[in-house]
């Protein structure tokens, strides 16, 4: 088992933000071929104007908003992940009206395909999207308990898993990862573990138990992978980030570490008076009430990743999404000496 | 015909949870009636699940900006839970230590604070008052974060006097600003941030922060007090077990039980000049009070099986809050089978029957009983029973149906329609006026068994909703 790894916070991007600048309940992200980054937006159901997609770098540069709440074209209910393809073309998958939406990166609607059903090319709940070298879409069935793919346009090609918690078998998945070496990595949230596949839907492998303990995850949204094989695991459930060696073995783990982001400093530097305050203010403490309690230590500890539900890799950085807290948290990879 | 028990199971399950289906209650009934108390009383919910699953697809239900969000989860958990009387005593509290959000512009804060009620609600009387002075969100909103050694705000002495324990005219205005300078002190960590957001409505940098209670020594008035006639250098615990050792509090605690457990009272306002309804019954349960030492769940315990609960007279006769009638409605439509994006629409509807849970029309709650009615609230009432029952898509309707099918083969006249619909529904009483309405209408449009069409079910299902019986549990 390794030991000389670690993760080092780098930054923290993004600010609360109903509309325009920020994010509200950001779900998933997504970089183009200009490394510009397309943040998705979840928002809630009091207030639509969260449903969105924020484009900016990682230097924070704002590009501006697009897509709105609805039904319509280039609209969505429950929006849940996007990918963009190697012609830099955006796919968000809805989970309401359970159809995958193209655009184009300024926002403009191309097409959408998909419908309620379990029949080839239909979805219950689609979810995590990942492009593979082909250019062919893996859509995470969530509801049907599979995976299918696509062609850049939307037409179905073919499937795999199914329902349920054997082996190779999938319960309401989330997130779903590929990787350089032909393999895909879906999050397999309501089994409490990781699962291999090759992209032709052979089951390789899978690991992860229920449970709060360091080797173990409950409900993980989403992975990457890095070049040595070493998984990164949103513990949703326990609100870290883990790390696994190739073998499934726990390497280490972090519970966030956020810190101001160059939005947030901008907000806190025009509005002096909370600024101020907040320069005041004990932000990291213990209560009693944590223990065994990670959701209600993220509640009150600002820093603390809750509800992470998306991690993908960006040259060397970690780009973690922290959905509760409506920002990115950027980290990368340490050997200890 | 049902039997006796059945429909005293109904009773008890209408008043302490939000109802239940006959299936339910047949499986109930299989206990002893004092058996099904102690196990309503005695059992543990398991929300975890239901928790992750409400967080995956409603990410703000845990985690909320707003208010309504507190509310929409919270009734996913009534629908839900397998033990709702959890929900339904924190219900209690939420209507007594009535706490709005308004001025705190923090939903998270009242979710702990449901949270605690659910929790502590049927524990020991004077731990729940202790917390409840400690709670974040009542701590803002009756302002003790603002009261002072030397410079006292007595706003939270006095409601925890008037409203939270005793009621008026048990005390004197000099007791309130005693007990004020005994909570002197008593305040939230880092309250000048969190008071900063909650005035300014912020949510940057990042969501609202969950707050917590802190004790300021320096703050604190340590001098002399006169509370009650007793004398002491009292903090506020020592207020509170003064509190509870009045008789007035047991009268007070007690008649809140009553009124939302057994029948209607008047509004809280109207006791110093109202006698109680029952008195018997105030004084046996203020008597459990004192031996239980200040138990909740004993006073509840003796409550659910006395004689003045189990009588037929109190059966149907307390008018269901807002609250409680969406939540019995969804609990018996099951139309929320996992969690659904429209379940925050049906949360507003309670709004718009005139109760916003955690966003009280004052310091003082809701008045309940018939004061829920008035011509624009049952048209909303109205409106959405008779759309949920009527609607025979859902799969608890779909399964009434199915048992009123079944049980009709055989024999069919448009009178056991009616009895088997209304037992089917959870053993609802009626009036002799409001059954003949229910038979004439089957007479006229289900009069065969043939004609037993989801079509024409779904418009009796639906008059079933409009009944004013339905308004009542």
């Amino acid at each position: 088992m390794t030991t000389n790894f670690d993760l080092k916070s780098e930054k923290t991007m993004g600010l609360a933000a109903m509309q325009g600048r920020g994010f509200y309940y950001p779900f998933d992200l997504a970089l183009d071929s200009n490394e510009r980054i397309y943040v998705l937006g979840r928002g809630h159901d009091y207030d639509t104007r969260g449903v969105r997609i924020t484009v900016m770098d990682m230097n924070e540069e704002y590009y501006g908003t697009f897509a709105s709440y609805g039904q319509g074209d280039g609209q969505f209910m429950w929006p849940s992940s996007i990918a963009i393809s190697d012609s830099d073309k955006i796919y968000v998958s809805d989970e309401y009206s359970h159809k995958i939406s193209i655009m184009t990166l300024e926002g403009e609607f191309i097409s959408s395909f998909g419908q309620l059903g379990n029949e080839d090319g239909q979805f219950d709940g689609p979810n995590g999207l990942i492009f593979d070298n082909k250019n062919q879409l893996y859509v995470v069935d969530h509801r049907n308990g599979r995976i299918q793919v696509f062609d850049e346009s939307g037409n179905f090609i073919r499937k795999f898993s199914s329902q349920g918690n054997n082996e190779g078998q999938l319960n309401l998945p989330w997130g779903i990862t590929y990787t350089s070496d032909d393999r895909l990595y879906v999050s397999d949230w309501g089994n409490h573990r990781i699962q291999e596949f090759s992209t032709d839907g052979e089951f390789i492998r899978s690991f992860g138990s229920k449970g709060e303990e360091e080797q173990n995850i409950l409900h993980p949204s989403s992975c990457a992978v890095d070049d040595l094989g070493n998984i990164y695991v949103c513990d949703w459930g326990n609100h870290k980030l883990k790390v696994f060696d190739k073998e499934g073995n726990f390497l280490c783990s972090n519970r966030g570490e956020g810190s101001l982001s160059k939005w947030a400093q901008d907000f806190l530097d025009t509005n002096v008076q909370e600024k101020e305050a907040r320069l005041k203010a004990d932000l990291v403490f213990e209560l009693e009430s944590f223990k065994d309690d990670p959701f209600t230590e993220s509640s009150h500890i600002e820093k603390l990743f809750w509800c992470p539900t998306s991690i993908s890799f960006h040259n060397d950085n970690l780009l973690i999404v922290d959905s509760s807290r409506h920002r990115i948290q950027v980290f990368n990879t340490v050997q200890k000496l | 015909m049902s039997d006796k028990k059945i429909m005293l199971m109904a009773h008890l399950m209408r008043r302490a949870g939000f109802g239940a289906s006959k299936d339910e209650l047949i499986e109930i009934s299989k206990r002893s009636y004092e058996e099904q108390v102690d196990l309503i009383l005695d059992s543990e919910p398991n929300y975890e699940v239901s928790k992750h699953l409400m967080h995956r697809y409603q990410p703000d239900y845990g985690s909320p900006m707003g208010i309504s969000s507190n509310g929409a989860s919270w009734l996913y958990k009534m629908i839900w839970s397998d033990s709702p009387f959890k929900e339904k005593i924190a219900l209690f509290w939420h209507g007594i230590f009535a706490t709005g959000y308004a001025k705190l512009a923090n939903g998270i804060v009242l979710h702990d604070q449901i949270k605690m009620f659910s929790k502590l609600g049927l524990g020991n009387y004077r731990n729940l008052l202790i917390e409840l002075s400690k709670d974040p969100a009542m701590i803002i909103w009756l302002d003790n974060c603002e009261s002072r050694k030397g410079a006292i705000n007595e706003n939270y002495g006095r409601e925890l006097l008037e409203l939270f324990s005793m009621g008026t005219g048990n005390y004197t205005e000099k007791d309130i600003k005693e007990a004020a300078r005994a909570f002197t002190g008593w305040t939230i960590a880092n309250k000048e941030y969190m008071t900063e957001k909650s005035q300014r409505d912020s949510v940057w940098p990042y969501g609202r922060l969950a707050m917590h209670f802190e004790y300021k020594e320096e703050d604190h008035d340590n001098d002399e007090k006169i509370f009650l006639g007793e004398k002491g250098n009292f903090n506020g615990e020592d207020i509170i077990d003064i509190i509870c050792k009045q008789k007035a509090t047991s009268r007070f605690i007690a008649r809140h039980m009553y009124s939302f457990f057994v029948e209607d009272e008047p509004p809280v306002p109207e006791w110093p000049y109202k006698e109680p309804n029952n008195p018997e019954a105030i004084d046996a349960l203020s008597e459990v009070y004192f031996n239980s030492g200040y138990d909740i769940k004993e006073m509840l315990r003796f409550l659910f099986k006395s004689d003045f609960f189990k009588t037929e007279k109190v059966w149907n006769k307390r008018v269901k809050s807002p609250i409680e009638l969406v939540a019995g409605t969804l609990r018996l439509t099951k139309e929320f089978y996992r969690p659904e994006k429209f379940q925050s629409a049906t949360n507003s509807q309670t709004s718009f029957m005139g109760q916003h849970a955690m966003n009280p029309p004052s310091v003082e709650g809701w008045h309940w009983g018939t004061e829920w009615l008035d011509s624009g609230t049952v048209v909303e009432r109205v409106n959405f029973s008779s759309s949920k029952l009527g609607n025979t898509n859902n799969s608890g309707i779909r399964k009434i149906i199915d048992n009123v099918r079944a049980n009709t083969k055989e024999i069919y006249s448009p009178e056991i329609l009616i009895n088997l619909l209304l037992e089917q529904l959870g053993e609802i009483i009626v009036s002799k006026n409001t059954k003949e309405i229910l038979i004439d209408f089957a007479e006229s449009r289900l009069n065969d068994k043939e004609l037993l069409t989801d079509e024409n079910l779904s418009e009796l299902l639906k008059l079933v909703g409009a009944m004013p019986e339905y308004q009542r549990a």
